[in-house]
């Protein structure tokens, strides 16, 4: 996709943002960054992206749960986060759509612009910007209602629809997208927290696409769900990719590579590598990525 | 092989140990549900034995002439001032006209209530007509009578130690063998306010003011209790502030409601006028009361919805005030509601805040709104268990069991409120 001389011009403009300095160049060709080595390896930057982060920090009290991780989330892309647990990938996440705010202790700084609006000012409005990026979440999390309430009441918090006519119409396509309109569409009334773990993942994000979000950010979607259910899930990932702009944080590895077009490794709150997934998972430049890809540890 | 034998026989001494213990403690917890079951119905069985009677009321039935001349009234324009007791006396003579010494005779007029009178005058008042024809009534008798027919008197006790004298009961006697006295369900407990007279009480004026009361308490604290609740669990900031205003709450929990009486005498009453012994200073004090009750629960049933709802429905862009009312609130309500039953259960029960604040009063008129005088059901009971009278034994264990009725009505809503709108997820 890019070039090697393209990487290399987005990578000292990177350097430069994120205070670096031209000197020092991160990639070694061929060889390996050693574990000490805490610099970004990879592509963080990418031409036209979606969502923008620059020196983003971020603090539980004195914990420093992420460190200056400078990242760009590409349009129409899915991006995988991995990393072993507790590593700040949730946290990074939840960064994107400003749901920190709820943690009195949690503090962010630096800057993460969603097509050039600056989401971390104090001034943006988090219940417009939550319209703009969608989230799943780990456990499937459906509200105790009906399966059309589910589906309808983002549009009609946000006010998105005049009707009941253009109401259904929504509820239908949300499903459709979702993959769950065949299986439910003769029990719309019937409880939401009625369906299976998987059904009702999927009802979770035809609940979030409801809304038409920009981006969606999902957290360990699967990780509650069992083979075949994660299977749909993956594949629906794969539609939605053609609308949506997909972050998803994931501990399995098979599941990055299989959904994803970029990687980003985290450790310790650090991002380390990111980069291409096929490049990621075959040619991993800094050994820690490699350690844990190759799973010397989790 | 020798080792494995040896393993296994340990594992099982072991194991039979374990299921005996286990039986052990099963049948503890079995023993002690069972206790309790046991003391809540000798409970139940001696208020029954000793309540159900007063549902029952002795009447006598008079010959009566409504001759206009007895009662001493021209026409029927004056019907309000007639001589209705001399009317009873008078019919009492002719029934045993063979009395006639003073003493006796006033003996004789106590076998009929002095509601008696009352109760002719109601009748000829709404009929007129009545005037002048003669009419067989049944007028409700003496608390006395009423104990003797009940059974409650003993007869082979010396005359001396009896309520009633061998004369009055041979007078009874004649009556009963005359058809002239029949036990009827008791309309009067149910429809009549308090009376120093124990067959002329009823609880119509307790449980009016209980109800006067438990409406000022009901539409203050629940909306109060709840909005609290909310706020301090949802909005309000994490600080030395809301932790001091918690403390404080769970400590209002714990004081003794007779504190809220004298906080609610200086003042509601004192410093701002309200009058005394009103369902309105009642329903304030217990709204003090039962507050604490409200938020506790409120906040617990606010806490066991799952944060997973809220973060569903913050992610979809719910403003902090839609997640909780389209999301969370409805989910606890069946939490809240609850608590305030049962906190109004608690209400209903209570009596010594009651007391400071005037609500003792003995008082005959039912209560006709928020600020007239009134008593409530607790008040009542511990009135009637305050008196002489042997047939306000049986009112006061009637007026309990009323009490616990009303008690067990609301905690059965209780568990419907919990059942019908309980949520799973
Ligand atoms: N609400 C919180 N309060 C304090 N510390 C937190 C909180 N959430 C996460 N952390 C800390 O931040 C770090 C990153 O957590 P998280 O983002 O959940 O990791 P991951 O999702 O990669 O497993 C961990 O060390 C964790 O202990
Ligand atoms: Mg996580």
């Amino acid at each position: 996709m890019i070039e090697n001389g393209q990487n290399q011009q987005t990578l000292s403009a990177f350097q430069t943002l994120n205070g670096h300095g031209a000197a020092a160049p991160v990639v070694v060709s061929g060889g390996r960054v050693s574990r000490d080595d805490r610099r970004t390896v990879g592509e963080p930057l990418v031409k036209d992206p979606r969502i923008t982060c620059r020196s983003v920090n971020v603090w539980y009290d004195k914990t420093h749960a992420i460190q200056d991780v400078t990242l760009d989330i590409g349009r129409n892309q899915v991006i995988a986060m991995i990393g072993p647990s507790g590593c700040g990938k949730s946290t990074f996440l939840r960064c994107l759509n400003r749901m920190n705010d709820t943690i009195d202790s949690c503090r962010v700084d630096g800057q993460i612009c969603l097509d050039e609006q600056d989401i971390l000012g104090p001034q943006v409005d988090v219940v417009s910007l939550r319209a703009q990026v969608g989230m799943v979440f780990q456990k499937p999390n459906p509200f105790p209602k009906s399966i059309y309430d589910n589906v309808a009441y983002g549009p009609r918090i946000h006010g998105l629809v005049r009707g009941r006519v253009e109401e259904d119409e929504l509820v239908e396509s949300s499903l459709i997208k979702a993959g769950l309109w065949d299986e439910v569409k003769d029990r719309l009334t019937s409880p939401g927290t009625g369906l299976s773990g998987g059904q009702q993942q999927r009802l979770c994000i035809a609940r979030a696409i409801a809304v038409s979000p920009e981006v969606i950010l999902m957290d360990e979607p699967c990780s509650a769900l069992d083979p075949i259910a994660t299977a749909k899930i993956e594949e629906l990932i794969d539609e939605l990719r053609v609308q949506f702009t997909i972050v998803i944080v994931t501990h399995s590895m098979q599941q990055a590579a299989r959904v994803s077009q970029r990687t980003a490794y985290f450790h310790l709150g650090e991002l380390i590598e990111v980069g291409e997934t096929k490049k990621i998972f075959t040619m991993p430049r800094h050994r820690l990525t490699e350690d844990y890809i190759t799973g010397r540890f989790g | 092989m020798q080792d494995a034998s040896i393993k296994k026989q340990r594992i099982e001494q072991r194991l039979a140990r374990r299921y005996r213990a286990d039986r052990r403690f099963r049948r503890l917890g079995l023993a002690a549900v069972l206790f309790g079951l046991v003391c809540v119905l000798i409970l139940f069985i001696s208020i029954f034995s000793k309540g159900y009677s007063a549902f029952w009321q002795t009447r006598i039935q008079l010959p009566l002439v409504l001759d206009a001349a007895v009662l001493g009234v021209a026409d029927t324009a004056d019907l309000n001032r007639a001589d209705y007791n001399g009317l009873v006396k008078k019919t009492l003579r002719q029934l045993f006209p063979e009395v006639v010494q003073r003493g006796e005779k006033r003996k004789l007029y106590g076998l009929v209530s002095t509601g008696a009178a009352h109760q002719i005058r109601e009748m000829l008042i709404r009929t007129p007509d009545l005037l002048g024809s003669a009419q067989e009534i049944w007028v409700p008798a003496d608390d006395d009578v009423d104990m003797l027919m009940k059974g409650k008197i003993d007869r082979s006790l010396p005359e001396s130690e009896r309520r009633l004298s061998d004369l009055e009961l041979t007078w009874l006697d004649t009556l009963a063998a005359q058809g002239r006295i029949k036990k009827v369900w008791n309309t009067t407990f149910f429809t009549a306010g308090d009376s120093r007279e124990p067959e002329l009480a009823g609880i119509r004026g307790a449980v009016t003011g209980s109800f006067y009361t438990l409406l000022v308490t009901l539409s203050l604290s629940f909306p109060i209790g709840v909005a609290s609740a909310v706020y301090l669990e949802e909005f309000a900031p994490k600080n030395r502030l809301t932790d001091l205003i918690e403390v404080n709450i769970n400590n209002l929990a714990a004081v003794p409601s007779i504190v809220f009486g004298l906080l609610g005498l200086a003042v509601f009453i004192n410093f701002f006028g309200v009058p005394r012994s009103v369902p309105l200073v009642g329903g304030l004090v217990l709204t003090l009361m039962t507050l604490p009750t409200i938020i506790i629960a409120g906040r617990a049933a606010l806490r066991a919805v799952p944060p997973s709802i809220r973060e569903a429905a913050r992610g979809i862009g719910a403003s902090p005030l839609q997640v909780v009312f389209h999301h969370v609130l409805p989910l606890a309500m069946p939490g809240m509601l609850t608590g305030t039953i049962i906190g109004m259960a608690q209400a209903l029960g209570e009596t010594a805040p009651l007391l400071v604040i005037g609500m003792v009063a003995f008082i005959v008129d039912i209560p006709g709104g928020l600020t007239e005088p009134a008593t409530v059901l607790p008040v009542q009971i511990y009135l009637w268990a305050d008196s002489p009278e042997l047939a306000f034994l049986e009112k006061t264990s009637a007026a309990i069991m009323v009490l616990l009725l009303f008690l067990v009505v609301m905690n059965g809503l209780a568990i419907f409120l919990r059942k019908r709108f309980e949520c799973r997820w």
